[in-house]
């Protein structure tokens, strides 16, 4: 197999054989120059010829030549034998070689054995022999730019550093693209922008419990961000608050931020968000007028509980736990990678990441429990928008079985994270900044959610596909959903006559996919709510309960390891059971076709499944997978050149060796 | 019984998720088909008492099917069978019969804490049904599981509970009974035990000899050596089928049918055994269909300190090279680390040195030996039960090196594979004597090259014969019915193989007939004695017990309800796949939790694999039925139209 793989590479480079390198490099550059790709108001600022890229966890011997560019929304690199179809999952806005700029995490400046940390703004010096390339959906790069020009390398590396870590936020692409934009969105998604979305959510939920007084109002306080610049203009506040108390009461609160409600479930027990009293504040009062507030409205009276989120984890702690955490993911050689294999459960132990997965899913199982005793809930955390973003997420997914469709779940992401004005700029680290407030608890948020479709795998219409897609969209800085710190901002960034942006919403998949990529979002495992399956059989209580034990947990390997070659299962992993499912609704689809005489009448997405074209022979990581990649990486190198760990060989095998 | 099948399968489905939380059948989700036996399981209280705390989730009952509906079957069978049980005895097995009972003792579960019932002791089972809950708490154990007993405490201990008994399990458990302080309460259930659970050592019969129940399939039929070499293609030009010992006397711990290259002759054959590891001669495993690459098992050459050779040795294994026309290179697969393989010729065994068998190249896979992984397996149980300390669980699971032995066999089995498969190159795999992680890597390899084996009847047919008839020592390496716990010759060694399937199936969903269930089926019958199929160390043992006759094989009562161990995922259309290449990283091995964390109750509320299987089923059930309606009404239009148009037939066209 290793020998066949060799002889695939027709554009693989060695590094000795420099002449044969330069034979073919004039050709491709001019192929090169014509197929960049560039969007609307997209442009190149800086080109390095005969660049070499090396596959990803590989010994960086060999590499593929091509041309590396930087545009003021993505890096890119065209190659000869590049083609555009080499992916499964394609993207309108990047291919499989580019990656947008706000993608970038770390870059490393590559000397001989060594690598150094490059941070915005660093002297590059003027001989860059390579480049790795971190990236925050954990895919790496690596470059050599051994046979570029004189000048190439330096000039790349100073865009990069320039470009991909703006200082203003009008800077993103995001303001730049020009393409016209007629917005697609499904309308069942909820924006959570004006008025009738809060008040359908409030209705929502109040609906489901027949006899209950409601004892939550939407205010209209905070338009124009007149009592809070972070919360949305519309919030839903105890009834029995007045306008006029809010805003006195806001004061007393980090960031201006009164409780609000997020939901309520069918017994009147409201989940709550609340922020904690401003350090200088020594006094209580607002915070307990407000306490005996929410319970007064509770229907039976009953006393919150207040649920503190910030003992044992905080944005830091996160933050310093994922940047291990990407070392396991994202190992920049071979011997990297087997080095980890070694020791990969006490590493993977001490990056503490699964340890916060598992603080998240225990703390949304604790509030679920108190609503589902009929007891509201307060989430209290330093501004309550982080932590607070999570848990109150989670616990609506475990208990509204509408939040797991698509568009629930959509529109629970604009509900509680966007418009409640979690600070994504910020945490994702779209601007240059000192890191400190950059963190990926979006990601922690959306690992949360695997585990549970792991363990619900019938409860959720979406897949992990749908959900690692989601994480990359975080990083494209297009769309307005995740750019933003808070609804504040957007408003104005889209008002503003200077900048004029035009609000692109992520939920219209259809700018990045097309239908059928967008049909692998659909679990086909999923029981529509109402459908005649068992397991919704009536009685049930729409309550999950999820183990969080970290020994209950898995690794999101789709999300985690895609770009590890050397984890592909070939017709193997995970996704095969999708892949079985979707087979057998192909087969029924198609029944049913036939007996309708073409007529299928359906609106479920998945019916939509017979007109799929499966791909069969998927590996593990589809659809992210490189087509090529079945064939390219051969029996993959643990499998053959199996370095065996030292410590294997212990004392004790030693000792009772001959058996 | 193949009948019933999975529509049945559906209909209990629905009538459990309508009363989920009331089920008494709510057996135990890891449907040990132990537990099954009986009406009541035995985690069924702590099952009830959960799920009044919250309702449960639509899947949480899904895997209690199998053995609701396992339960459901025995029990209308014990109806006839069962004469000696009562209301309150444990329900019996054909040939079982109660020894000793002791009411008034608690069981100490280290979950849901004591439980007062009544113990009883048979010539197959402890079985302890609790009296003070409501929803009785019963435990239910083969004594064939039970390493050791212990008595706890004296007559003057002091504390509440302090004096009873205390069973070490092979099966990753411990129990704990207390006794009231009085009449040596505990004498006789002790001393029951400790004869009924190791009856060698009481020169008395293994339960399977008494054990007696007719299935319609004999499953000591299941394996049939010729036909099974005749599947492979043999005879045919370069192999053929000896029967050289058919009496055992070349090497009695090999089958009585080889399969050897034709070129070799009876001479061949005998100086080759004598230069083996206790006559272990390369015979034939498995031969590629296409390319006529072969895997081939031996024990260690007696090379010894000197480094003797054996000229007739090497031509045998020239021929093995040679009737492999594809390649002109054998690959000899150590399993041992060199650093072992060295070590052996202090005691005349060693390795081929490339000098002496041209054309060969000796690769060792590192895998240790049976006292390692026994060590290792025993931190694993230490580890698992009975409670997980969360916060070093992973480093804990490091520290066993189980998942890092998982790990090197895997590896090793996909290099033999990639040998053979890609390379079109024949391979000689052997360790010491060959019966231990030779036969993990020979069992393993053809079950990844081959896609019969990954079906229920040919896994069992894999075990038969890779482990069974080539002499893997079951008897010493269980130490069925012997006290003598701390025997060095016991090991995990079938687990452990039994775990590397387990983990090609996570990686693999849907290359696999059979389920989970089946292998942790198997896993609980290696132990429990009530069938014959794991008893004794080599064929040559076993025809001399006869067996066959005396005993139940467990393929009968496995292949006599078969729907239970069915994969629903299982995928053998068009684009199934031929070989499977399993990623051996860490980043993929898992701790198999469903079996070695089973007795945990929070550990298994969920287990995601299977539910989602348990799921499919259902689903594809759905789908299924949905496709004949289809077809049916489809069916019938297609006779309306027929009848219209075309004169009457006396067959319906419809129907192939």
């Amino acid at each position: 197999m290793e020998s066949k793989s060799c002889n695939n590479f027709i554009s693989y480079v060695g590094f000795e054989e420099h002449e044969m390198q330069n034979l073919g490099s004039s050709r491709r550059n001019s192929i090169n120059e014509n197929s960049i790709k560039l969007l609307p108001g997209e442009a190149v600022v800086a080109k390095g010829q005969n660049v070499l890229m090396f596959e990803p966890v590989s010994e960086s011997k060999q590499g593929i030549s091509g041309v590396l560019s930087i545009t003021n929304f993505k890096l890119t690199f065209v190659t000869a034998d590049d083609n555009g179809d080499d992916i499964y999952q394609q993207n309108n806005l990047y291919g499989y070689t580019d990656t947008c700029l706000s993608n970038i995490d770390t870059i490393y400046l590559l000397m001989g054995d060594k690598k150094r940390k490059l941070v915005p703004g660093a002297v590059v010096p003027s001989k860059v022999k390579g480049i790795f390339i971190i990236c925050k959906n954990l895919r790496t790069w690596s470059f050599s730019f051994k046979f570029s020009p004189i000048g190439d390398g330096k000039n790349v590396l100073n865009a990069l550093l320039h470009h991909a870590f703006p200082t203003k936020h009008h800077l993103l692409f995001a303001y730049e693209y020009k393409e016209p934009y007629y917005s697609s969105v499904d309308k069942e998604v909820q924006l959570f922008r004006n008025i009738t979305d809060w008040q359908n959510e409030l209705d929502r939920t109040y609906s489901r419990g027949i006899h209950l007084k409601n004892g939550w109002r939407l205010s209209t306080a905070n338009v124009e961000f007149q009592i809070c610049p972070s919360l949305s203009e519309y919030i839903i506040v105890p009834a029995s608050v007045t306008d006029s108390q809010l805003f006195k009461v806001a004061q007393h609160f980090q960031g201006s931020r009164p409780p609000v409600w997020s939901w309520s479930n069918e017994q009147g027990a409201a989940l709550v968000k609340m922020s904690e009293l401003c350090p200088s504040i020594t006094e209580r009062t607002q915070e307990n007028i407000m306490l005996e507030n929410i319970r007064k409205n509770h229907p039976r009276k009953i006393q919150p509980v207040i649920i503190e989120l910030n003992k044992d984890i905080s944005i830091k702690a996160v933050a310093s736990s994922f940047s291990k955490f990407v070392h396991l993911c994202s190992p920049e050689s071979v011997r990297q990678f087997l080095m980890q294999e070694n020791n990969f459960y006490s590493l993977l132990e001490s990056t503490k990441w699964l340890k916060y997965v598992s603080y998240c899913l225990q703390k949304a199982v604790e509030a679920s429990e108190q609503l589902n005793n009929g007891v509201p809930v307060i989430l209290q955390e330093g501004a309550g928008r982080d932590v607070c973003c999570i848990i109150s997420s989670l616990v609506q997914l475990l208990s509204d079985p509408y939040f797991r469709t698509i568009t629930g779940f959509q529109s629970l992401l604009q509900k509680e994270w966007v418009a409640a004005g979690h600070p994504f700029c910020d945490r994702l680290g779209h601007l240059k900044n000192d890191g400190s407030k950059k963190s990926p608890l979006f990601l922690l948020y959306l690992d949360c959610v695997w585990q549970l479709c792991q363990q619900f795998p019938a409860e959720f219409e979406f897949t992990e596909t749908y959900l690692t897609t989601l994480w990359d969209t975080a990083h494209i800085s297009i769309f307005e959903t995740f750019i933003f710190n808070c609804e504040r901002d957007r408003i104005k960034a889209a008002t503003d006559p200077n900048t004029r942006l035009v609000l692109r919403s992520v939920w219209d998949w259809r700018e990045q996919f097309n239908e059928q990529d967008i049909l692998l979002f659909h679990n086909p495992l999923f029981n529509h709510p109402g459908s005649s399956s068992p397991s919704y059989a009536k009685g049930k209580s729409a309550f999950l309960k999820p183990l969080y034990k970290i020994s209950c947990l898995e690794i999101w390997s789709q999300c985690y390891f895609r770009w590890i070659p050397h984890l592909v299962i070939n017709n193997g992993g995970h996704n095969q059971i999708e892949m079985y499912a979707r087979l057998l609704q192909n087969d029924v689809a198609q029944l049913q076709m036939d007996i309708n005489g073409g007529g299928g009448i359906s609106s479920s997405p998945i019916d939509k499944m017979s007109t799929y074209l499966l791909q069969m022979n998927i590996n593990s990581f589809y659809p992210f997978s490189n087509k090529k990649s079945g064939n390219t990486v051969s029996t993959p190198i643990i499998n053959t050149s199996f370095i065996m760990s030292e410590s294997m060989i212990d004392a004790e095998s030693l000792l009772t060796a001959p058996d | 019984m193949e009948k019933r099948g999975s529509a049945e399968l559906l209909n209990v489905e629905q009538s459990n998720s309508k009363n989920a939380s009331s089920d008494s059948l709510n057996s135990d989700s890891k449907s040990s088909s132990l537990n099954s036996k009986i009406g009541q399981e035995s985690e069924s209280w702590e099952k009830a008492s959960r799920s009044k705390s919250f309702s449960t989730s639509s899947t949480s009952t899904d895997n209690n099917i199998i053995s609701a509906l396992e339960t459901n079957k025995e029990n209308q069978g014990k109806e006839d069978l069962n004469l000696t049980g009562n209301e309150t005895g444990p329900p019996l097995l054909n040939g079982e019969r109660v020894q000793g009972v002791a009411r008034d003792v608690t069981y100490l579960c280290p979950y849901s804490g004591p439980a007062r019932g009544v113990l009883s002791v048979t010539n197959y089972k402890l079985h302890f049904r609790s009296i003070d809950r409501e929803t009785p708490y019963v435990v239910d154990m083969p004594l064939g599981v039970v390493s050791r007993i212990e008595k706890v405490g004296g007559a003057l201990s002091r504390g509440e509970n302090s004096y009873g008994i205390e069973i070490f399990c092979k099966d990753m458990r411990n129990l704990r009974f207390a006794h009231k302080q009085e009449n040596h309460s505990r004498r006789n259930v002790f001393e029951k035990l400790q004869q009924y659970s190791f009856p060698l050592s009481h020169n008395m019969l293994l339960f399977a000899y008494e054990y007696s129940e007719t299935f319609p399939d004999n499953g000591w039929n299941v394996y049939e050596p010729i036909a099974e070499l005749k599947r492979m293609g043999i005879n045919n030009d370069m192999w053929k089928i000896s029967k050289i010992n058919d009496l055992y006397s070349i090497c009695d711990s090999y089958p009585g049918v080889w399969a050897v290259p034709t070129a070799a002759t009876d001479e061949d054959l005998q100086s080759s055994a004598a230069f083996r590891s206790r006559g272990r001669l390369p015979v034939l495993s498995w031969i590629h269909p296409e390319s006529q690459a072969t895997i081939t098992r031996c024990a260690q050459p007696l090379v010894g300190v000197g480094g003797k050779r054996s000229r007739e040795d090497e031509r045998y294994i020239q021929l093995i090279m040679d009737a492999n026309a594809q390649s002109h290179k054998l690959i000899i697969m150590d399993a041992r680390p060199m650093a072992n393989a060295v070590a052996n010729k202090a005691k005349g065994g060693g390795y081929e040195s490339e000098d002496a068998y041209q054309n060969s190249e000796v690769v060792f896979l590192d895998i240790h030996n049976i006292h390692v992984m026994r060590e290792s397996l025993r931190k694993l149980k230490e580890l698992c039960f009975p409670t997980i300390d969360e916060t070093r669980w992973l480093s804990g699971l490091e520290s066993t090196m189980w998942l890092k032995h998982i790990k090197c066999i895997l590896t090793g089995a996909v290099k033999i594979v990639a040998k053979v498969e890609t390379h079109k190159t024949s391979v000689l795999v052997h360790c010491s004597d060959g019966w231990d992680r030779t036969a993990q890597l020979t069992a393993l390899a053809m079950l990844l090259l081959d896609p019969y084996y990954r079906t229920i009847k040919g896994f069992e047919v894999l075990i038969e014969k890779e482990w069974l008839s080539f002499g893997h020592k079951f008897q010493q390496r269980i130490g069925h019915g012997d006290e003598h716990h701390s025997d060095a010759d016991r090991s995990p060694v079938f687990v452990q193989f039994i775990d590397c399937v387990w983990q090609v199936s996570q990686q693999f969903p849907n290359a696999f007939q059979f389920n989970e269930h089946f292998l942790t089926t198997i896993l609980d019958h290696l132990y429990s004695c009530r069938f014959g199929t794991f008893l004794c160390s080599s064929e040559r043992e076993r025809v001399q017990e006869r067996l066959k006759e005396r005993t139940v094989s467990l393929w009968s009562y496995i292949n006599n309800q078969i729907p239970f161990y069915q994969n629903p995922l299982y995928w053998d259309g068009p684009n199934h796949q031929l070989v499977l290449i399993p990623i051996a990283s860490m980043r993929y091995i898992k701790p198999w939790k469903s079996f070695y964390c089973r007795w945990n109750p929070s550990m298994r509320q969920q287990d995601p694999v299977y539910q989602r299987t348990r799921e499919l089923l259902v689903q594809k059930e759905q789908l299924k039925k949905k496709a004949e309606e289809c077809r049916r009404e489809q069916a019938s239009r297609t006779n309306r139209t027929l009848n219209s148009s075309a004169p009457p037939r006396l067959h319906s066209p419809v129907h192939s």
